[in-house]
Formats: structure tokens, C-alpha cells, sequence
């Protein structure tokens, strides 16, 4: 392997990596509000890319049907609960949320994205479409499942992987699609080409971590959210909800899927079961950082991406070996320097 | 009658299985075939995810190394399939027990995801492997033969299948009955409770990793040599994830949640499409949405799982078990002399980073004698009862026990000197009878290993074991709750029940932390008696506690910590006239 | 809940009684699950077969295995024991249609397979004698990749095929071949069909400057390595599989795919044949129908082999209803004889001539040499 092979896999590496660091960081984020781990989180991102090539092609896409769908079935959920309490300013939030706000969203998705709108447009709606989707996903699964084991919620977030699959190949098809992408001439960089759109992978997925950060950092919402993952009862008590929290986190989810979807698009051939071993890699990332350090997280997500580069290229038929395997001694690292602080002390 | 009813359901249920084929149309049994294949594999997830705790995204793997490894045999050296059984129960030990050796020392999500690492690796090292068949797979795998007969029709698979689901699940209530059981079944609430009763929670936890994969390459076995094909598919991360599922739905700390989360899963992935396509026509391919939704709704309705969910539903109350008849264990440990000094500590230090929680502690206690440990919160006192059993290393200072010195100490090590303990925070297992709970304790007055309690040869033993626990119950005035699940038992039982427990262990030296915490005023007095009595026997005892009037009625001398260090160490009523003492705590206190 | 859990047990439950003597036939295939591009296409042309075949009232019954070998086991137990099928149609793969060898054998039930490896009909005895296929064999497509590449002059060849059976069955009778062809195998490299970036693969490929790369993929998956290798700045010829023959593929790979050699069933270019070629009334009639279906889209050739298929039935059962009733044994033997007696049946993927040591019974004229050529196929003469 010569020099500049080795340069182009990193980057290669890194920017499928930069993918990974977002899905960790989204992972990490949900998991420590609400003990999920959101395997359907690469559904999304594939969905996002799906809903934009219908968009493309100009045709309604499958993702208006399953928001409606959705969105009725999380209506109907809230009002069961909230009519017999005769409590109105519940039913009334519940229709706006889950009836009025999906609705609007379907319609413009219908009928105001003409085949020969700006492509901006078309990501935008595809967006909303796709962001809007987590707290639906939370209302309808794991709302209900609160306080549950970690390992019940895994098991229905597998479940509910299974069912957007399954749905997605009803909707979408077999057969992938490549978006359309931010086009324009590579540019070198210390004598490597680096393509636009992976710069902008790059560029977009640390602006989306960033941002991320400064939520959860400076924003009263975001502090709030952050004490919900330390301590439930306590932030119940200075008045936010776990429900709250956890539809919030979920529409971040959604909407974190949504830009990975719309940045990866155009870079590779998405499916609609592209997204389990999207997230499966998100997820050895987020595992690293033991579910709660996100530089770790972040740091596990990368090197998986550039394993898996160079594996490709050294062994690719053992490529799921090299990556799966060289992971091992990293978490037994992990695993052994991260036993919890003794709680010896009174 | 009930009791003898539930006795006798499981020969009911495989009476009722036997008869089945009988009845049904032969693709019927086929699925019930696979449904029980599906059953075994979950048995071993049950063993290690539902009652030790570990996750394993990768138990299909193991399910596959059996088959491939029969597989191979019986078609390449062409060898009897049942050759192929010795040989898949070999290499999945093997396997198990090199990879379980690393992972096993895992924790929680770090555990699970290399078990995932380890089944995807799997995946590709069979389809790529030419002896194996690579990803087109494996043909022409012989069936297994009686004699001159071979089990090629479905009801000749099906009675196969079924002798092998019951001798596995027959084999696995028996185990987790026993001493070993006990163990495993307290692994879920974290290594402690067995360490501190003298079992080597990794060996334990290595254990159900091993025999999850051993009965894993069991149901791989049957799979190879009723499909007689095998390909890499059938084993890769979708499989592990269906037998997880499977598990979680049954009710994964249940052997017969197994059976029933297989069946729910199989015959709802068989049957659903039938069902659809009355509604959506031919073409449909929801199916999976359908049964996602299924499961989902199930999860919701019964976290638990739908074993323990139906069995509440069916019998509310407990099933009546056969009560125990209680025994004094035959061989009790020699207790010390009276007044000789059992354990001696000599500027006991432990620093938590900067923090120095325990500073230059000296102190001593006797047989027969209660020694008093007093101090506000965050005095040090939790912290100086782990350096004692073994739970924390100390920083600095010596401790010696009967004399002899303690270079390290392990709580495992302090429980087999003689040692034993409770908890503050009551440490049970839950969903363990008050007498299992008990009969933990006694761990390591037992000898029978995995083959003995496999093989019901420990009954003399357990007669034992489960006498001497009934006896404690006895002792400590809970009797009349020995079948009671501990989970359900009052705070105040659960503490009694702690001790019981610590018993158990015929120990020497008795380390109570808060005993009396959240016990009403009768129960205090009904511990003082108890207390007083295991005094009288030559136990010596140290006891941490809040309530002084307690502590002052029954403590024969008496240390109070403050910061980390001791103030006062003697006599009670010394240590009540001690300026600083009066100072720091009870003025406090006051 | 309650509800469902009835209409389970119903479902479970229900079976027709058949009213009169009429032919059935199973259909399985891979609608759902990683196959599930191939298995579509199949699933929705069982709605256009014919209700009839040699003369006899047919009726299908169609499973989806989920792309799964264990699903296949049962379905395939489900049609013959509780639907008492008289052939069995499929499956779509092939790990899946070798599992089925004993299966079928042992209960007698002729098979046409649909899947590509030869390992499923040959030798045709024993297990085998009771399973056909009709898709060509990958040793011969991969003969007349090679023989292309011959005449193009190339000598030294990259490799790249997914990491699954469809992959590994190419790459292997494409390296077994290609020695004797005189053609050198640089590079042999494996990929996943989600996989988001095959850099490594092509660049691994892209090292050893062969003149030729051949992609042994199927449907829009196929298409990420070659726009990965235009994006490279690969110049040679580029050669994918006759897997890849749908518009969705020509949509995703765009620009990057001109010029790419698809070797391929007649079907596919069934417009541009000349007009003495046999499959090509066969294969515009196919088209016809096929493409008629609701949402169905351009013609797929793995739709094309269950027509096959459905054509050799129809000879065979008009032959076998002659000897004996459909439902029994001797209908099932004679069924099987005639469908290995199969004579100069056309089919849109070219011309079936069974023998007792043939069961495929393809010839040259089941395989013809394309190129994208402005986002469509052309005929290479």
C-alpha cells in the first residue's frame, strides 16, 4: 500500500466515519434521556434519502403515508387517554400535534413540491417529513414503555426497526436510489482530491455536533433535557415531563437522521434497509463511549469508519471480521477502565 | 392438590406434546419442530441473558457453530450425527470458553456488543469458508439415525426434537434448582452476593456463558440434522436478534418463557402471511410490520415478558412448594473461644482520589461480643465495613483475622474464613424464594459441582443446604415466609431475611450494616433478642447503626467515626461520657 | 388482540377443499428480505400467468420465504403436505433452492428452480433428479463475459461480487474459467449490498490496473462500485452481470454506467433481435404482459425465468394429465418425466431442451452480450 492509497482510505474512512459520529452522538443523546437504544435511527436517515429521490423523480413520497398514519395512530392513542380526564387543553394540544402540524406537513409534501422546485426546497420538506417521524415513533412505542427495562426497550426498538423496514420496502421499493448532491469540481487539499460533498459531509456532520452541543449546553431546553437524563424524578419536579423530554430528544433524533440522510444521499446508493448496519456502526461508536462520554463516542465512531476502510482494501470479504474483531480489545479497554466510581462513599 | 397439579403440569405438557402429531397435519409438526428447535436455543439465552443478565447479540452463532460443526462432520468425514452432537457440544464449550473468557469480564453494553462482534464475525468466516460450503451452504447432511432407522419424516424429527427440548429443559430446572442455580440466579443482580458468599462470580458468570452455548450448539445439531442443509443465513445477527427477541417476549428469566416467546414468534412469522393475504391479497409484503406491531403491543401489555404474565393472570398466588424440614448443618465451623479476638484492624486507610475516606482506624472485636460502629453520615463508616469484608482494598494499615494476617483481602476469601455480612441497602434477589435467598448463604458449605447438579446426584446435599436455610428462617422468625418471593417481602423482613442469609454461612465474625434501619419498633426488639442470642453463641459482631438507643442497648463496646477517623473507641458508657463525643455527634445529634 | 389472535387461528385453519381436479402449483420467492429486488419482480408476475396450463384448470399458491432457507424448509412443507401441490415453483436463491433437495425428492414434487448456481440440477440424479431450473447456469453466462473479453483483448481482470451466494457463485466460476481463457484475475474483491462505500474494493482493483472490471452484483447495488470506479478515473471496460437488468439500476448508476457490458437472457433486448431468433416472440410477448402490470415497471429477467418456467409446465402437464390425475403420486412422476422430456420450448430467456443429464437445458441461444448505451440496452452483435 503506497502513501497516498493510504491517504485516500482515511479519508474515506473519515468521512463515512463523520456519518457514524453523528448517529453515535444522537444515539448517546437518546439513550441517556431515555434508556432507548434507537436502532431505527438508520432507518430514518435511509427514509430521508428515499423521500427526497421521490421528490426528485416527482412523485409523492411513501414517507407523507407513513407520517399520516402514524400521526393517527399517536392521535388516537393521546385521546383515548385525554377525553376520558375531560382534559381539554390535552385533547387540544394533542390535535394540534398529532393532527393539525402532521397534516400541514402531508400537504405541502403532496402539492407544493413540483418536480421542478429547488433542491432546497425538496430538503427541506423531506426534512420535516423525516424529523417528524421521532416523536411520533416515541409517542406510539416507547412513551407507553416508560420506566420499562433497558433491555424490553431494545427489544422494541428492534421491533420497531423491523416494522419501518418492512414499511419502507412497501413504500419505496426494493431498488436504491442516489440523490441529487451539492455538485462541483473536487479540490485538493495538501495533494488529496476531496470531493465537495465530502467536505460538506465533513463540514456539516461537526456543524450538527456542534450545534448538538450548544443545545444541550446553553439552551434552557437543552439543560433541562440533560438533568432529565441525571436525575427523572428531579427534573419532574421543576416541571419537565419525562414525556417531554423524551418527544424533544426523539424530534432531535429525527431531525439529526435527517441531515445524515440528505448528507450521505448523494455520496452512496441508499436502500430501505440501508439503515440497520448504519446504525449498527453508530452504535459500536456510541457503545464505545459507554453510552454517556461523547467525545469517546465520537472517537469509537471514527476509528469504526476507518477500519472499515482500510479492512476494505486489505480483506474485503473478511471485512466484517477485521472491524467486529479489532473492536473487541477496545471494549474489554473500555469495559475494565470504566467500572464505576466505587459507591463507598456515604 | 394444586401443588401436586403443578408437579405434574410439566409430564401433563409432555403427554400433551407426544400426542400432538397424532392430531395434527404434517406441516403442522414441522412448525411445531422448528418452533421447538427455536425453544432450545432460547433455553441457553434464558440461562445466560434472562438469569445471569448478559446480553448476547450473538447466540446464533454458537447455534451455528453446532450445526456447521455436525454439519462437517457427518458430510465431509461422513461420521454418525450423534458423533457430530460430541463433537458440536466440544467445540461450542471450547469457544465459549475462550471467547466467554474475555467477555465474560465485560459489563453490561460493552458485554452485549462484543457478543454481537463475535456472531457477525462468525457470519463471514463460514461464508467463506470452501470445506463449509461457503454462502451457498452445506448439502446432503444425513439425518439422524436409532439404530437402523432414520428420523427423516416430520413426526420422526418431531419426537426427536421433543425428547431433546425436554431433556434440556428437564436438565435446566434441575440445575437452577440447585446450589449452582442459586448462584446464577443471583448473577443478575451484579457480582456481589455471590462473592460475598464464596462463590467466584466471574467462574459463575463463564459458566452460564458456556452452557448458553453448549445448549445453543444442542438446538444447531437438531436444526442441522432435521433441515439437512445448512447455510450461513439461518445464523447471522438477524437470527441472534429473533432468539433475543423470542426470549424477551416469553419472559426471559423463564426456562418456559422460552417455549412460549418460540412459539409466539414462529407461528406468527408462518402464519401471518396467510392471515394477510386474506386482507391485502397475494402480493403483500407487510408481513413484518404486522408482527413488529404484534410485538410491540405485547412488550407493552407485559414488560416482563407473557410467561410471567399469564402465570400471574392464571394463578395469582404463589404455587405451594413442598415445605423443607429443618436441619442443623452437620458440620458447623469451630467457633473461636470466647472473648479471643477475631478480627483486629491496625491504621486502616482508604483514599478516594484526593479524599481520604477512612484515616488511621484501630480497632478490635471479640467472640461473643457486639462491637458498636457510630457516626453521621459520611463519616466512613460504609467505607470501613467494605475494607473489612473485602469488598474495597484498602490504602494502608493491617488486618488480621483469628490471629492471622490478611495480605488481601477478597470478599470472597472473607466469607470462606468466616466471615459474613449484610447490606445496607438490602441486596436479594428479588424474584428468589425467602429459603433460596437463605440457602445462597450457604454456598460454600456445598460440594456438588455442575455434573452432580445436573444429574440430581446432590440430593443429600440439598436436603442439606435447604435444611440448614429452613432452620435460619426459623431462627430469625420468618419460617412461616419461606416460599415467599423476597421481592415481596416487607423492608423490615427483607432485613431479617439479610441476616438469615449472612447465617447461612456459618460464620465466626457477623459485619451488620444498619439492621435496624426502616424496622418498626416490635421488629427492633424481636432483632435486640436475636442479636443478643448469636452473642451468647460466641459470635462476635459488628454492627453499623443509626439508632443509638439500639446500638447503646446492645453493644459491648462501641467506635464512633467522624471525617474518616475514629474519636472514640470503648465502653458505652466511656464513649457516651467522651468530651469529644459529645462534641461532634451527640452534640450534634442532641 | 383477541381479534387477531381469531383470525390467526382461522387462517391457520383454513383449507380449501378443492372443488374440482385441478393442477397446483407452489410458488416461492423472495419478496421480502435482503432479496427481496429479485423476489419482487417474481411475485408480481404470478398474477399474470396463465389460469390454465396444458389444458388443466391451474391454481397457484404463493409464499414468500423472507429470503430466508429455514422460511423455505417450511413453506415448502406447507405446500406439499397441507396444499398437496403437484410442482413447486422457485425459490429465488440459491441456498434456498438447495434446501429444498431433500425436501422435494423425498416427497416426490417436481421443482423449477429459479435461481442461477448449476450446484442445483447438477449431477440430476438422487437428490437431484426431481429439481430443474431455468435461469442459465452462471458458468455460462460468465463463458460469454469471457468470451467478450477475448475479443476485446483483454488480459488481466478485476473482480468484484457481493459478499453473499449470488457474489461468490460468479466470482467463483469467473476465476475457474477465466484461466483457461487466458485471462489473468488481478484482483478479487468482495462487497455488501448496503454497504455506503466500496473505496477500498476499487481501489484495491484500481492498483493492479486491470483492463477489465467485472461487478458480479444484482439491481441498483451493482451500480456503487462502478460509479465509484468512474469516480477513480477507471478507463477499462467494465462488465456487470445480467442481474442488474432494470431501469432502476440505469437510474441510480446514471452516466457512469455507458458503455457497460450486460451479459444477458434474450428478454432483455427482445425488440432488437433479429427475427429469426426463438426467444424473441416468447420474450416481446412476456414484455408485453409484464410491463402491463400496475406499478410493475420495465421488464425484469428474473420475472422472465418464472415465465420459462410456467412455458415448460405447460407442455408438461399436458403431457402428464394424459397419464394420470393431478393431486396423486403418478401425476407428480409423470410431471416430472415430461418436464425432463421438455422439447424446443421457447421462452423469453431463450430455448429448454431437458434431458435425464440435463435439467436445465439451455443452449447459446440463451444468452446474448449488451452495452447501456444512452441510458438503454443495445444488443452487441
Amino acid at each position: 500500500m503506497t502513501a497516498d492509497v493510504a491517504l485516500i482510505l482515511l479519508q474515506d474512512g473519515i468521512v463515512s466515519g463523520a456519518v457514524y459520529v453523528l448517529l453515535a452522538t444522537v444515539l448517546v443523546l437518546i439513550f441517556s434521556v431515555t434508556r432507548v437504544i434507537f436502532v431505527p435511527q438508520g432507518d430514518l436517515i435511509a427514509f430521508t434519502a428515499l423521500t427526497l429521490s421521490a421528490f426528485e423523480t416527482g412523485n409523492v413520497p411513501g414517507t407523507v403515508w407513513l407520517l399520516m398514519f402514524g400521526a393517527t395512530a399517536a392521535m388516537l392513542l393521546e385521546l383515548r387517554q385525554a377525553v376520558p380526564q375531560r382534559d381539554r387543553a390535552r385533547i387540544l394540544r394533542s390535535l394540534l400535534r398529532f393532527g393539525a402540524l402532521p397534516a400541514l406537513i402531508a400537504i405541502v409534501a403532496v402539492f407544493l413540491v413540483p418536480k421542478t422546485a429547488p433542491l432546497l426546497w425538496k430538503m427541506t420538506v423531506s426534512c420535516a417529513l423525516v424529523a417528524c417521524l421521532g416523536p411520533l415513533i416515541y409517542r406510539i412505542v416507547f412513551q407507553p414503555l416508560a420506566a420499562s427495562s433497558p433491555l424490553v426497550l431494545l427489544i422494541a426498538a428492534i421491533a420497531t426497526h423491523l416494522g419501518l423496514n418492512s414499511v419502507g420496502l412497501h413504500l419505496f421499493g426494493a431498488e436504491g436510489v442516489r440523490t441529487e448532491g451539492f455538485s462541483g469540481q473536487p479540490f485538493s487539499i495538501f495533494g488529496i482530491i476531496v470531493t465537495q460533498q465530502a467536505a460538506g459531509v465533513l463540514a456539516s456532520s461537526v456543524i450538527a455536533v456542534v450545534g448538538l452541543y450548544l443545545f444541550f449546553r446553553l439552551s434552557l431546553r437543552g439543560r433541562a433535557l440533560l438533568a432529565t437524563a441525571y436525575n427523572r424524578r428531579g427534573a419532574e419536579l421543576v416541571g419537565i415531563s419525562t414525556e417531554t423530554a423524551g418527544r424533544t430528544v426523539f424530534f432531535v433524533a429525527g431531525l439529526a437522521a435527517a441531515v445524515s440522510g440528505l448528507l450521505i444521499g448523494p455520496t452512496t446508493t441508499l436502500y430501505y434497509d440501508s439503515g440497520f448496519i448504519l446504525g449498527l456502526k453508530g452504535f459500536v461508536g456510541a457503545i464505545v463511549g459507554g453510552m454517556a462520554v461523547y467525545p469517546l463516542a465520537a472517537a469509537g465512531a471514527l476509528l469504526v469508519g476507518t477500519v472499515e476502510a482500510f479492512a476494505s482494501f486489505w480483506a474485503s470479504a473478511y471485512r466484517d471480521v477485521i472491524v467486529f474483531l479489532l473492536i473487541i480489545p477496545v471494549l474489554f479497554w473500555r469495559s475494565v477502565s470504566s467500572v464505576p466510581a466505587e459507591d463507598g462513599l456515604e | 392438590m394444586t401443588r401436586r397439579l403443578i408437579a405434574l403440569a410439566p409430564w401433563i405438557a409432555l403427554l400433551a406434546a407426544a400426542l400432538l402429531p397424532l392430531l395434527l397435519q404434517a406441516y403442522q409438526v414441522t412448525v411445531i419442530t422448528y418452533v421447538m428447535i427455536a425453544a432450545v436455543a432460547c433455553i441457553g439465552l434464558v440461562l445466560m441473558t434472562g438469569i445471569v443478565g448478559m446480553v448476547s447479540f450473538g447466540h446464533a452463532a454458537f447455534v451455528g457453530l453446532g450445526a456447521y460443526v455436525s454439519g462437517y462432520l457427518s458430510t465431509q468425514l461422513e461420521l454418525s450425527p450423534w458423533l457430530g452432537l460430541a463433537g458440536a457440544i466440544v467445540a461450542a464449550s471450547a469457544a465459549a470458553a475462550l471467547i466467554g473468557a474475555l467477555t465474560v469480564r465485560m459489563s453490561g453494553h460493552y458485554l452485549a456488543l462484543s457478543t454481537l462482534c463475535f456472531g457477525i464475525s462468525f457470519y463471514f468466516l463460514v461464508g467463506n469458508s470452501e470445506s463449509l460450503g461457503r454462502f451457498n451452504g452445506l448439502t446432503g447432511i444425513p439425518p439422524v439415525s436409532i439404530g437402523a432407522v432414520e428420523l427423516r419424516g416430520e413426526r420422526q424429527t418431531y419426537y426427536l426434537v421433543l425428547i431433546a427440548l425436554a431433556l434440556v429443559m428437564a436438565w435446566c430446572r434441575q440445575l437452577l434448582d440447585s446450589r449452582t442455580g442459586r448462584v446464577l440466579r443471583s448473577l443478575r443482580t451484579g457480582p456481589v452476593i455471590a462473592e460475598t458468599f464464596g462463590a467466584n462470580a466471574q467462574r459463575y458468570r463463564l459458566l452460564a456463558f458456556v452452557l448458553a452455548a453448549v445448549i445453543g450448539a444442542i438446538a444447531g445439531w437438531l436444526y442441522a440434522h432435521v433441515q439437512r442443509f445448512l447455510n450461513p443465513t439461518p445464523f447471522g445477527l438477524n437470527a441472534s436478534i429473533d432468539y433475543l427477541f423470542m426470549t424477551v417476549i416469553g419472559g426471559s428469566g423463564q426456562l418456559w418463557g422460552a417455549l412460549l416467546g418460540a412459539g409466539l414468534v414462529t407461528i406468527i412469522k408462518h402464519e401471518l402471511q396467510d392471515v394477510l393475504k386474506l386482507v391485502f391479497g397475494p402480493t403483500t409484503r407487510l408481513e413484518m410490520l404486522f408482527f413488529a406491531a404484534i410485538m410491540i403491543v405485547v412488550l407493552q401489555k407485559a414488560r416482563k415478558g407473557l410467561w410471567p404474565y399469564l402465570s400471574q393472570k392464571l394463578t395469582p398466588r404463589a404455587a405451594p412448594v413442598a415445605p423443607v424440614d429443618a436441619v442443623v448443618l452437620r458440620h458447623r465451623r469451630v467457633k473461636p473461644e470466647h472473648g479471643l479476638t477475631v478480627l483486629s484492624a491496625s491504621h486502616l486507610q482508604r483514599t478516594f482520589g484526593g479524599l481520604v475516606a477512612v484515616d488511621d482506624v484501630s480497632f478490635d472485636v471479640k467472640s461473643g461480643e457486639i462491637l458498636g460502629i457510630l457516626g453521621p453520615n459520611g463519616a466512613g463508616k460504609t467505607t470501613l465495613f467494605n475494607l473489612i469484608s473485602g469488598a474495597l482494598p484498602r490504602s494502608k494499615g493491617e488486618l488480621s483475622f483469628l490471629g492471622q494476617p490478611l495480605s488481601r483481602v477478597s470478599a470472597r476469601g472473607m466469607c470462606l474464613r468466616g466471615m459474613s455480612r449484610t447490606f445496607q441497602h438490602a441486596a436479594l434477589v428479588q424474584d428468589m424464594t425467602a429459603l433460596e435467598n437463605v440457602a445462597i448463604g450457604a454456598t460454600h458449605l456445598g460440594r456438588c459441582g455442575l455434573v452432580a447438579n445436573s444429574l440430581r446426584l446432590n440430593r443429600v446435599e440439598e436436603r442439606q443446604l435447604l435444611g440448614w436455610a429452613q432452620h435460619l428462617l426459623e431462627r430469625v422468625g420468618l419460617a412461616d415466609k419461606a416460599n415467599e418471593l423476597a421481592g415481596n417481602l416487607s423492608l423490615g423482613h427483607q432485613r431479617i431475611l439479610e441476616i438469615a442469609r449472612a447465617l447461612a454461612s456459618d460464620p465466626v465474625l457477623l459485619l451488620l450494616d444498619e439492621p435496624a434501619a426502616g424496622l418498626r419498633a416490635n421488629e427492633k426488639a424481636v432483632l435486640a433478642d436475636l442479636l443478643n442470642s448469636l452473642r451468647a453463641e460466641g459470635l462476635a459482631i459488628v454492627l453499623v447503626e443509626h439508632d443509638m438507643d439500639f446500638v447503646f442497648r446492645l453493644a459491648d463496646r462501641l467506635m464512633v467515626m467522624n471525617f474518616g477517623r475514629r474519636i472514640a473507641f470503648g465502653r458505652p458508657d466511656e464513649v457516651r461520657a467522651d468530651a469529644g463525643v459529645q462534641e461532634a455527634y451527640l452534640g450534634v445529634a442532641a | 388482540m383477541k381479534k387477531l389472535a381469531m383470525a390467526l387461528i382461522a387462517g391457520a385453519a383454513f383449507i380449501a377443499p378443492p372443488a374440482r381436479a385441478e393442477v397446483k402449483i407452489g410458488v416461492i420467492v423472495s419478496a421480502t428480505g435482503p432479496a427481496a429486488s429479485v423476489g419482487i419482480t417474481q411475485q408480481r408476475t404470478v398474477s399474470i400467468l396463465p389460469k390454465q396450463l396444458g389444458g388443466q384448470d391451474v391454481r397457484y399458491i404463493l409464499l414468500d420465504d423472507a429470503s430466508d432457507t429455514s422460511t423455505t424448509v417450511t413453506n415448502a412443507r406447507k405446500l406439499i403436505t397441507e396444499e398437496g401441490v403437484d410442482a413447486i415453483v422457485g425459490p429465488s436463491l440459491t441456498p434456498n433452492s438447495l434446501a429444498l433437495l431433500d425436501v422435494v425428492s423425498e416427497s416426490r414434487t417436481p421443482m423449477i428452480s429459479l435461481a442461477g448456481s448449476a450446484s442445483i440440477v447438477e449431477p440430476p440424479v438422487d437428490r437431484r433428479r426431481w429439481v430443474f431450473k431455468t435461469p442459465q447456469s452462471d458458468a455460462q453466462m460468465a463463458s460469454v463475459v469471457l468470451e467478450h473479453m477475448k475479443s476485446k483483448n483483454v488480459r488481466t481482470v478485476g473482480l468484484i461480487g457481493f459478499s453473499d451466494a449470488y457474489g461468490e457463485g460468479w466470482i467463483k466460476v469467473m476465476s475457474a474459467l477465466a484461466e483457461g481463457a487466458g485471462i489473468k484475475v488481478v484482483a478479487s474483491e468482495r462487497y455488501q449490498r448496503t454497504d455506503t462505500s466500496v473505496l477500498g474494493q476499487i481501489l484495491k482493483i484500481t492498483t493492479q490496473n486491470p483492463e477489465a472490471v467485472f461487478i458480479a452484483a444484482s439491481g441498483t447495488p451493482a451500480a456503487l462500485p462502478q460509479t465509484t470506479l468512474v469516480e477513480r478515473g477507471f478507463k477499462g471496460l467494465v462488465y456487470q452481470t445480467h442481474g442488474v437488468a432494470n431501469n432502476d439500476f440505469l437510474r441510480v448508476g446514471g452516466k457512469a454506467l455507458e458503455g457497460t457490458f450486460v451479459p444477458s437472457g434474450p428478454v432483455l433486448v427482445a425488440e432488437q433481435l433479429p427475427d429469426d431468433h426463438p426467444a424473441k416472440a416468447a420474450g416481446l410477448d412476456f414484455v408485453k404482459r409484464y410491463e402491463a402490470i400496475p406499478g410493475a415497471g420495465a421488464r425484469s429477467t428474473f420475472a422472465a425465468y418464472l415465465w420459462d418456467a410456467q412455458l415448460i409446465l405447460n407442455k408438461a402437464i399436458a403431457v402428464a394429465s394424459d397419464i394420470a390425475k393431478p393431486g396423486t403420486v403418478e401425476f407428480r412422476v409423470a410431471l416430472r418425466d415430461a418436464i425432463e422430456n421438455t422439447r424446443d420450448v421457447a421462452g423469453p430467456n431463450g430455448v429448454y431442451n431437458m434431458s435425464p443429464s440435463d435439467h436445465l437445458g439451455l443452449d447459446g441461444r440463451s444468452r446474448v452480450m449488451t452495452q447501456i448505451v444512452g441510458g438503454g440496452w443495445r444488443l452487441v452483435q
